[in-house]
Formats: C-alpha cells, sequence, structure tokens
C-alpha cells in the first residue's frame, strides 16, 4: 500500500515575515540609521520647462548643519536610463517638475530642507508642451535635442494582413480609449542610504526589485568598479513596478555620501512621492475589431500613443507587453499594433504592475463586448469561441503550454451566475441599477526573456542542526515571494517549513537573479530553488544509504527524516546524516547551487518569439450597481478566476489577487494623478484616492490549475495577473447596467454624473 | 519642521487660557492633532510660540444634558459622539455622520473642538450642529478668571480656516438646544468614498411634520461655500409644505440657488450644485417618511 503524503504545496501558510511586520520589528527604510549618518534634501525645478540661468548655492552652503551643497556641476552627472537622457542633476535644461536641480547634505532632514529653500536659481521659463499632440505638431521645440520629432521610441508589430479581415468581417467595431495618470502609493516612499568605507567601496541600502542590474547601472552612473557596491535590501514597502529603474536621487545619495565621506539617506515626502516618483503610462488607444457573422474574430488594429514624460524609464518599453495582448489575447488571424511614445514636459511614467497590460486590456475587452452586442451573443460565448487552448501557438509566436483560459471564463461566471444576472438586469430604469460585465486577460507567466538570461541562482545551506538556509537571488518586496519559495525547498528537500530561511537582501551573497518584474519570481526562483533542494536531497539520500548500507531508492526524506519509502519506517534523522558528513574523514559540506534559465526566447526584430515559458489567464466577472443621480458606481462583487498553474501558497495567491483587484479597481473608479500645466494638482492621499477596505466588494477566487509542465510544481506567474481585468469588467458591467460605456478611465462620481445626466434629459 | 518656544500640557482651564493670553496668535491649541499637525507642516511651518495640548484640562470632555440644553465639551471625540447614548437618542443626526467621519484611528483621536476651529467648509460635524441650532462657548481670561461667551454657530464660522474665535480664546463645548418635539433630521456626506473622504459636498435637512405640513424646517450646507452654512431659502421653501416631492423639489432648487461653490481638485462646481440637488430632494423625502 503506498503511502499519502500531505503536501505543503496549495496550503494557506502566513508570509513568514509577517510577525515582524505586524510587531514593528521590521526595519524598512524609514528605520533606518547609521552613526554619523547624514540627511540628504533635493531641490526640484518645480516649474514643467525652462533653461537653467544660474544657480547659487552661497547662501545655502554657510547655514547651520550644512555639510554640502551640490549641483550639476559639481558631479560628473552621467547620462542614464533607458533611454540615456536622464542625468542625476539637471545642469541646463528643466524638462519636467520633479528635475532635480541641487542637493544638500545637512546634520538633519529639517537642516537640509531648510537650505534648499535658500538656493537660488535663475530660470529662463520655456514653453511647456504638455500634450503628445503638441509635442508632435510640427514645428514643436525639441525637448531633447538628438529627438527633433520628440518621439522616444517606436514600435510596429503585424501577422497576417489586416485588409484581409476587415474584408472577411462581418462586424467591426473601433473606438479611442483614454488611459491617464496614476501611481503605484506604495506606502514606504522612496528611500536610500550610501555609505563609503575607508577603502572607498560603497554599501547601498536600495529599495530596488533589480539589485545585480542596479549594481551595474548604478556603477556606470556614479564611475566606480560594480565590484565595489555592495546592495542591501531593507524591508521595501511596496514597489509595484516602480524600483525597477534607477531614479535620479539614488546617485545623487552616494554623491553626497562621497562628498561629504559620511554615510547619507535621503528619504522623500509624501508630496515628494506623488510627485517625483514614477506613474503608469497615459494612452490614447485607437482600436478596431471585427468578426465573422459567427463571432469568429478577424482582425485587430491599434494605433497607440504613450506620454513618455521629460525622460525615458523602462516604462516606456510597455508597448511590448501591451503588443502581447493585442496579438495574443484571443485568437485573432490577422493585427496590426503601431505605438509611438512621445516626449513630453510632464512628469515621466514608470513601470507599474501589468506593464502596460492594463490599458491593452481594458482596450480589448472594451471592444470585445461591443462585438458581442452586434453579433447579438452572450459576451461569455463570444470569448468561449475565440479563447485558446493548450497546444496553439499564437500569431506572436507565444506558445500556449498549458492553457486555463477556458476554465476561467467558465469558472468566474458560475460563480458570478453570469446567466441568471444578466437575465435579472436586463432593461432596467430606475435611477438605482444594477450590471455585471465581464473580462480576460493574458500575461507572462514563466518569466519573460527581456535580458540575455532571465535566470536566477540559488544557494542551498544545510547546517550539522539541520536547518536549512535558502540563498536566493529573488528578492522580496512584499510580495510574500520569501514564503514561497522556503514552502518549494521544504517540499522538495523534506523538511519542515519551520527549519528553512531564506537570505534574499544581500548582493554581496547571493547569487544573480535578473530581478523582480515580469510575474516571475515563483517561476524562476521557484525552479532554481527547487533544483538546489533536488541536489540536496540526492546527497543526502546517498550518504543516508551509505550508513545503512541500502539502495538509495528504497529511501526518502519526509519532515526532516530519512525513512524507508514502502513502509514510513523511520531510519536516521537528517542531522545525523548531515553530520555524518561534515565530520567523517572525507568531510563535505551540504551545500548546493543551482541557476534556473527558462526555456524561453529573446523575441526577434518583428517581436516574434516564445517570450515566456508560459502564459497565465484569468477572467474577472463584476457586478455593479450604479446610481444615475450621482454617479457613483458601487462593485458589488468580483468572481475572479485565475490561472495559476499550481497553487503554492493559497493565502499568497489570495492575497496577491485581493490586492490586485484594489488597485485594478482604483484605477477604474478613483484613482488619478491629476497633472495640470505639468504639475502634480493632488499630491497626497487626501485627494488621490486609493480604495479603501469599505470600498472593497466580496471577492470570489477561483484558483485554477493547470499544472504547467515548466512550472515548479506546475505554478505560474500571478504577480500582475489580478490588477489587469478589473477594469474592462466593472467597465462593461456598468454598460450592461446604464447602456453607456466609458472609453476613459477612471470614473468618478462625477464623470459619472455628467454622463448619466443624458440620459436623464 | 517647527521650533516652538513652549510646549505645554496644563492641567487646568485656567492655566490654559494664560498661556494662550501670554503668546497670544503665536500659539496653538492642540486637540486631537489630526488638522494641526498636517498645519504644522504646511502653513504653520514656521510657528515658533507656543504648542498648548489641551487635553489634560479637566471638564472638556462628554455629553451632559443640562436644563433644557445638551452640552458636549469641546474635547469629546468623534468616537466617544458616535457611541453616546444622550447623542444617540436625542441628537441621532450627529451620531450618524460621525459612522462617515474618517476612519476609526482618526475619529478615536479627532475632537469636536478641533472639526469647528478648524473651520473647513467641508467639516462634517457643521452640518449636522447647525441643523440642531448648536451654539460654541469660547472661554477667556478676563483679569485672572475665566469667563465665557457664547455664539451661534453661523456667526462662529467666518471663512475657510477662519472663525470668530479670537486670539487667547479657548472654545470649551457646544451647546445644543433640545430640539423642538418630533423633530427629525438627516444629513448626507457625498464624496468619492464611503469613507475615509472629504465631503465634496454635505447637506443636512431636518424638520417636525404636523398635520401633514412641514413645520422648523432647517436646512444646512457644507462644502458650497466658504463656510459651512444654514440655507434660509430652502427652508422657507419646505415650511408649511407638505413633504412631497413637488416640495422636495422645490427646496431643493431654493438651495442649489442659494450654492456658491467652487471649482477644485475634488469637484466642480457643476458637480456640487448638482449633488446638493440630488441629496436635498432625497433626504426631504426620506426625513418625510419618518
Ligand atoms: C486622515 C484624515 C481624515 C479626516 N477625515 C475627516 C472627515 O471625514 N470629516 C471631517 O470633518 N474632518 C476630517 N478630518 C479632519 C479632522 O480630523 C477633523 O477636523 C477633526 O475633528 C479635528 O479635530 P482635532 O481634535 O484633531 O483638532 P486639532 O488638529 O487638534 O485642531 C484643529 C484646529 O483647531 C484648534 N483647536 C482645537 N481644539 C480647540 C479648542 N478647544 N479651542 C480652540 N482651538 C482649538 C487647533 O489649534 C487647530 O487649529 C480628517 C483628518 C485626517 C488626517
Amino acid at each position: 500500500m503506498s503511502r499519502v503524503r500531505s503536501s505543503l504545496i496549495g496550503s494557506s501558510v502566513p508570509k513568514l515575515d509577517a510577525a515582524k511586520r505586524v510587531i514593528g520589528d521590521a526595519r524598512y527604510m524609514d528605520d533606518l540609521t547609521l552613526p554619523r549618518m547624514l540627511h540628504g534634501k533635493i531641490l526640484r525645478a518645480d516649474r514643467p520647462s525652462a533653461r537653467i540661468l544660474g544657480i547659487d548655492t552661497s547662501r545655502a552652503e554657510v547655514m547651520e548643519g550644512v555639510r554640502a551643497v551640490i549641483t550639476a556641476a559639481d558631479i560628473p552627472n552621467h547620462s542614464f536610463g533607458h533611454g540615456r537622457d536622464n542625468t542625476p542633476l539637471k545642469g541646463e535644461v528643466v524638462r519636467c517638475i520633479r528635475d532635480e536641480i541641487a542637493a544638500v547634505a545637512a546634520d538633519t532632514p529639517e537642516q537640509a530642507e531648510a537650505a534648499c529653500r535658500r538656493i537660488e536659481v535663475k530660470y529662463g521659463d520655456l514653453p511647456p508642451i504638455l500634450t503628445t499632440d503638441a509635442a508632435r505638431a510640427s514645428g514643436a521645440r525639441a525637448i531633447h535635442g538628438d529627438h527633433p520629432e520628440n518621439v522616444a521610441l517606436t514600435y510596429h508589430y503585424d501577422h497576417g494582413e489586416v485588409e484581409q479581415g476587415r474584408r472577411a468581417s462581418a462586424h467591426v467595431v473601433e473606438s479611442t480609449f483614454h488611459l491617464r495618470y496614476v501611481t503605484h502609493c506604495c506606502l514606504g516612499v522612496s528611500g536610500v542610504v550610501a555609505s563609503f568605507d575607508g577603502e572607498g567601496k560603497l554599501t547601498i541600502w536600495s529599495q530596488t526589485q533589480v539589485p545585480f542590474l542596479y549594481r551595474r547601472d548604478l556603477a556606470a552612473i556614479v564611475g566606480l568598479d560594480p565590484r565595489d557596491i555592495r546592495v542591501i535590501q531593507p524591508f521595501i514597502g511596496g514597489a509595484f513596478g516602480s524600483k525597477l529603474d534607477i531614479y535620479p536621487f539614488e546617485p545623487i545619495c552616494v554623491h553626497l555620501a562621497q562628498v561629504t565621506r559620511r554615510p547619507v539617506k535621503i528619504l522623500f515626502s509624501r508630496e515628494e512621492e506623488f510627485v517625483a516618483s514614477p506613474t503608469r503610462q497615459p494612452a490614447e488607444i485607437r482600436c478596431s475589431m471585427g468578426c465573422d457573422a459567427d463571432g469568429n474574430l478577424t482582425f485587430r488594429e491599434a494605433d497607440l500613443v504613450l506620454d513618455n514624460g521629460g525622460y525615458t524609464s523602462w516604462g516606456a518599453t510597455t508597448p511590448f507587453v501591451m503588443m502581447q495582448t493585442f496579438s495574443s489575447l484571443y485568437r485573432v488571424p490577422h493585427v496590426r499594433f503601431d505605438a509611438e511614445v512621445v516626449y513630453t514636459n510632464n512628469p515621466y511614467a514608470g513601470s507599474f504592475r501589468g506593464y502596460g497590460n492594463l490599458q491593452a486590456s481594458f482596450t480589448v475587452e472594451s471592444l470585445i463586448d461591443e462585438l458581442a452586442d452586434r453579433v447579438g451573443m452572450d459576451p461569455l460565448e463570444l470569448r468561449l469561441q475565440n479563447a485558446q487552448e493548450q497546444g496553439e501557438v499564437t500569431g506572436q509566436g507565444m506558445v500556449i503550454s498549458s492553457c486555463g483560459f477556458r476554465e476561467c471564463l467558465e469558472g468566474s461566471t458560475t460563480a458570478a451566475r453570469w446567466k441568471e444576472k444578466r437575465e435579472e438586469y436586463r432593461q432596467q430604469t430606475g435611477r438605482v441599477r444594477r450590471g455585471i460585465g465581464m473580462a480576460s486577460m493574458l500575461h507572462v507567466g514563466g518569466g519573460a526573456k527581456i535580458y540575455r538570461s532571465d535566470g536566477c541562482g540559488s544557494i542551498l545551506k544545510l547546517d550539522d542542526f539541520g536547518a536549512v538556509t535558502l540563498i536566493t537571488g529573488a528578492s522580496e518586496i512584499g510580495q510574500g515571494s520569501e514564503t514561497a519559495l522556503a514552502m518549494i525547498t521544504a517540499e522538495e528537500l523534506g523538511v519542515k517549513l519551520e527549519v528553512v530561511r531564506v537570505v534574499n537582501d544581500d548582493s554581496e551573497i547571493r547569487p544573480w537573479d535578473v530581478g523582480v518584474h515580469a510575474s516571475r519570481t515563483t517561476f524562476i526562483a521557484g525552479n532554481s530553488a527547487r533544483l538546489a533542494a533536488r541536489a540536496a536531497r540526492e546527497k543526502l539520500l546517498k550518504a543516508a544509504a551509505r550508513l545503512v548500507e541500502r539502495p538509495e531508492q528504497e529511501l526518502t526524506i519526509e519532515d526532516g527524516e530519512v525513512l524507508e519509502q514502502a513502509t514510513g519506517k523511520h531510519v536516521m534523522s537528517v542531522p545525523k546524516v548531515i553530520r555524518s558528513l561534515h565530520f567523517q574523514d572525507k568531510s563535505e559540506l551540504v551545500v548546493t547551487n543551482a541557476y534556473y534559465e527558462p526555456p524561453s526566447v529573446a523575441q526577434d526584430e518583428k517581436f516574434k518569439g516564445n517570450v515566456s515559458a508560459t502564459y497565465a489567464w484569468a477572467t474577472q466577472v463584476a457586478e455593479v450597481e450604479v446610481d444615475m443621480d450621482t454617479g457613483i458606481i458601487r462593485v458589488l462583487k468580483i468572481s475572479a478566476a485565475h490561472d495559476v498553474g499550481r497553487v503554492i501558497n493559497r493565502l499568497g495567491c489570495e492575497g496577491q489577487v485581493e490586492g490586485g483587484i484594489a488597485m485594478g479597481m482604483g484605477y477604474t473608479l478613483s484613482e488619478e494623478l491629476l497633472v495640470q500645466e505639468g504639475r502634480v494638482r493632488n499630491p497626497c492621499f487626501r485627494d488621490y484616492k486609493i480604495m479603501t477596505a469599505p470600498d472593497m466588494p466580496e471577492i470570489e477566487l477561483i484558483l485554477v490549475e493547470s499544472l504547467d509542465e515548466e512550472g515548479p510544481f506546475g505554478a505560474k506567474g500571478l504577480g500582475e495577473a489580478p490588477a489587469i481585468c478589473t477594469a474592462p469588467a466593472i467597465v462593461n458591467a456598468v454598460k450592461s447596467a446604464t447602456g453607456r460605456r466609458f472609453t476613459g478611465l477612471p470614473i468618478t462620481p462625477e464623470r459619472g454624473a455628467r454622463e448619466f445626466m443624458k440620459d436623464a434629459q | 519642521m517647527v521650533r516652538i518656544e513652549c510646549y505645554s500640557a496644563p492641567t487646568s482651564l485656567r492655566e490654559a487660557l494664560q498661556l494662550l493670553a501670554k503668546y497670544g496668535d503665536r500659539a496653538r491649541v492642540l486637540a486631537g492633532g489630526t488638522d494641526l499637525v498636517l498645519r504644522l507642516e504646511g502653513v504653520d511651518r514656521d510657528l515658533e510660540g507656543a504648542l498648548v495640548n489641551i487635553k489634560q484640562v479637566p471638564g472638556l470632555v462628554g455629553v451632559r444634558a443640562v436644563d433644557d440644553v445638551y452640552r458636549i465639551g469641546a474635547l469629546t471625540t468623534v468616537t466617544e459622539l458616535r457611541e453616546d447614548p444622550v447623542v444617540a437618542e436625542h441628537m441621532p443626526v450627529l451620531a450618524d455622520i460621525c459612522d462617515h467621519f474618517a476612519s476609526g484611528q482618526i475619529r478615536n483621536a479627532a475632537t469636536i473642538g478641533g472639526n469647528l476651529v478648524n473651520a473647513s467648509p467641508a467639516a462634517d460635524l457643521a452640518v449636522p450642529l447647525l441643523l440642531l441650532d448648536a451654539r460654541v462657548r469660547l472661554a477667556s481670561l478676563e483679569g485672572d478668571q475665566p469667563r465665557e461667551r457664547e455664539l451661534s454657530l453661523g456667526d462662529f464660522f467666518r471663512g475657510p480656516g477662519v472663525t470668530a474665535l479670537e486670539a487667547g480664546e479657548l472654545l470649551t463645548a457646544v451647546v445644543v438646544p433640545r430640539p423642538p418635539p418630533g423633530f427629525r433630521a438627516r444629513m448626507r456626506k457625498a464624496g468619492t468614498r464611503p469613507a475615509m473622504d472629504i465631503s465634496i459636498v454635505s447637506v443636512g435637512v431636518g424638520f417636525c411634520v404636523d398635520g401633514g405640513l412641514i413645520r422648523d424646517a432647517r436646512v444646512a450646507l457644507g462644502a458650497t461655500a466658504p463656510t459651512p452654512l444654514r440655507c434660509p431659502a430652502a427652508e422657507k421653501t419646505l415650511e408649511g409644505r407638505p413633504p412631497d416631492a413637488a416640495t422636495a423639489r422645490a427646496a431643493a432648487q431654493s438651495a442649489v440657488e442659494a450654492a456658491r461653490p467652487i471649482d477644485d481638485v475634488r469637484a466642480s462646481a457643476w458637480y456640487r450644485r448638482h449633488l446638493v440637488r440630488v441629496h436635498l430632494e432625497r433626504e426631504v423625502l426620506h426625513v418625510g417618511r419618518g
């Protein structure tokens, strides 16, 4: 009789660091302090566009407590960023409101701030370019001299023959969508501590999501050897993509530390966080889509203009992800996609959970509903009919190796009682109306090969008491990777979760990883940890077999004990095996390592190729209640079905999905960074409205397990997915309730009321 | 950040008033601090005088019935108002709004005195208190002795952040006369979120119904003008008419005409007027239904 062994995989485990966070033991950037540490503050331009005519720091320099004042003239000021168009400090031109003009290091933050206010800068204001239209108009001033047309980047993608698709269409819908600025709202504001030792080696405490690329990039900006930079990540209070880039405050802090020969800390105020951290790309998307008389999709065409703001960050490459949705969400034989990323004097966008996919899915899923209307099909049926299945390859070359798309469509709609509610909510006329709507998404779920390697390294160390330390390249930014990786390690090795510790904060000890992005950590770092654990397990089994003189195959390891495979009879404990290895004649350590590189490829110059080892699918159904008079839209329920491959930590999945829905709802209904005249008008939580607990609806979560062959225990990525299709689901529900289609976000109560008023007249 | 000369937590009213008298307009009273602390990082960043924490001053907390009025101490918190049995029974409109005020943490700190002295046009406690004809008691030193004066809330508010409170004065209590028998009132706070939101507008209405007709009509509006205020025009429209749809519509029209809202980041003047109309109409009918 085979023994049934309980598995950790799929159970609900609270985050390993939860207690620390709750009792205040977790040290965030805010808590960090070093002996003799100074505080840095940055003077920002506070105008969107100008020439810098002169900077006088003399009055600031003589102030009490001030140790250094620097401007562009005082530092190497190497250009950096994805487009190499940014510099730590600006010496000649101001291109956006947050531009860094000078920086002060002083004994206290208050002194540094006071000194900043004493720096006199003479500006010659230039008329700001505030829209992408103005930036592209002929004769417009070039914001960066080397981009005379103000176009930072362009993307073109196609497959099939769109004209042919048009001709085959019985129905065509077309619309233009407008997405505005939102920002990450990490609870922990941006900050950094830089400290040099006597030999000129730098230790930097950073919130970066990509410590190894960060080290390389920072070295180039500040002119150090990357080997002389040690990156330590303290507890990070949220990132959501905002910490994928290096931003000027980081090299500025390094230079202040260099000049003063003392540790320096820069910590943003909340207002600064709103003004000087990145946003999601505002986008204007014109899209048309067709289907034949039976509802089979025929073609899709999209033209996008993205507002880059003053500089190019990694976030400017979001069309790369957007095009995946346009090309491959549902089966579409003919697709064309063109995107232009345009410089303006607005705040600059960065990467943000979903990486362009929120904008793309909003567009595609809104139009899918419109098409269903035209054909006279239930939107669920139209989606099911066009949904891909396992084994298909999309026009862009994405290989659907595992696919829970159908299960997501069916699971979410069953939970939501779709058919019944749709019937119930048909033809409402009152001032309070209900509706139901749905939307799906497709996102990379097995990493994304955008660097030469999409890999992650792990080192696993077992000590003589049986304590297991996983040293991983993967970073913890609050997403719970530490817990998932510990679970995977414990499961593979055959030890209790309690004995596993994860080291994930110090570049000096950790092996390389590309970073936290593309929902990749559980998949990539999980596979890496699993490989290292497997190697250690093999070593232990071999040693145990030798000790008890039995064949290896007859033994197994469970809960830290070596057992007889067939009967479960105790043989010896794992620590005993380890000690026997350590302390024998030919002593040996149980330390293993692994590097996992997913079987994906970098896309070719036509953006084709299987960029991820697997893909994640989801469908969310929203049920809403709309007050036609006040314009307030209340979300009553979200039924969310996510193809996660395999659940590793159930609690972690639930947290990811609930948090993602809160973000998605904010994007839809309330969040907007009001940028007017290049300035942020609502740099505070009072007026930038994120969802709060009472806003949250009932959430019914269906975790679809498609068991991906490549994923660790079958798992795939879930990090970004939950935020991606909430907006179109809600907007489709509002349409079903009111007959009004919103093509712009957010639908604040005021915007809703204006639209619904038209109905009353 | 502030560099103040003096921080003090006096333990008697007299001591508090002495400090306020000494520092005059260079003193700031600290109650719950939920508005003040933000000011100290903003408009009051350069404050150099005194911070007078009044939380130790006895006699400023709680709700009591005295003769024919209810006396609410200035330091009574929003949480206390929300849970107080006297408020629940005699001033339910005040208790109700406390449920939509900020969050639990803020409500535990925020005081009624602070809400009124801060004098935001959107102050949530102002609207129900205006409906209840509340008055404020202001104490100061006369020679060596405390004395108090009383003002109607309508006279107390002068503009955004500006009140009739003079340097050296402390708000000690809010006094609410017993409402007429059968008086019912409701208030509606309109914002993006169900809680933790600054009112875009707030609308309050209260009246008695006598023989099918409205009597003692009171209408108050928040965030529609430089101060929260009563709306006599709408009250006149309501008075003596049945609480039906036509009356509600007419009262809403008068209120919209009286409102002088602004455009700001939270809403346009158009939307504020629109909400005054929608909510007043709804609330008149609600109060009428009992
Ligand atoms: C997150 C958040 C949410 C909020 N939500 C709401 C909301 O929903 N609705 C709302 O109306 N307000 C809200 N507020 C504002 C604030 O909480 C209230 O106005 C609160 O009632 C202020 O009371 P306090 O005791 O904290 O006042 P403090 O901050 O201590 O004082 C406010 C002002 O009044 C003065 N003062 C206080 N007490 C006296 C006194 N007895 N005599 C003379 N002067 C005095 C102070 O000097 C100061 O100028 C919110 C604030 C925050 C931070």
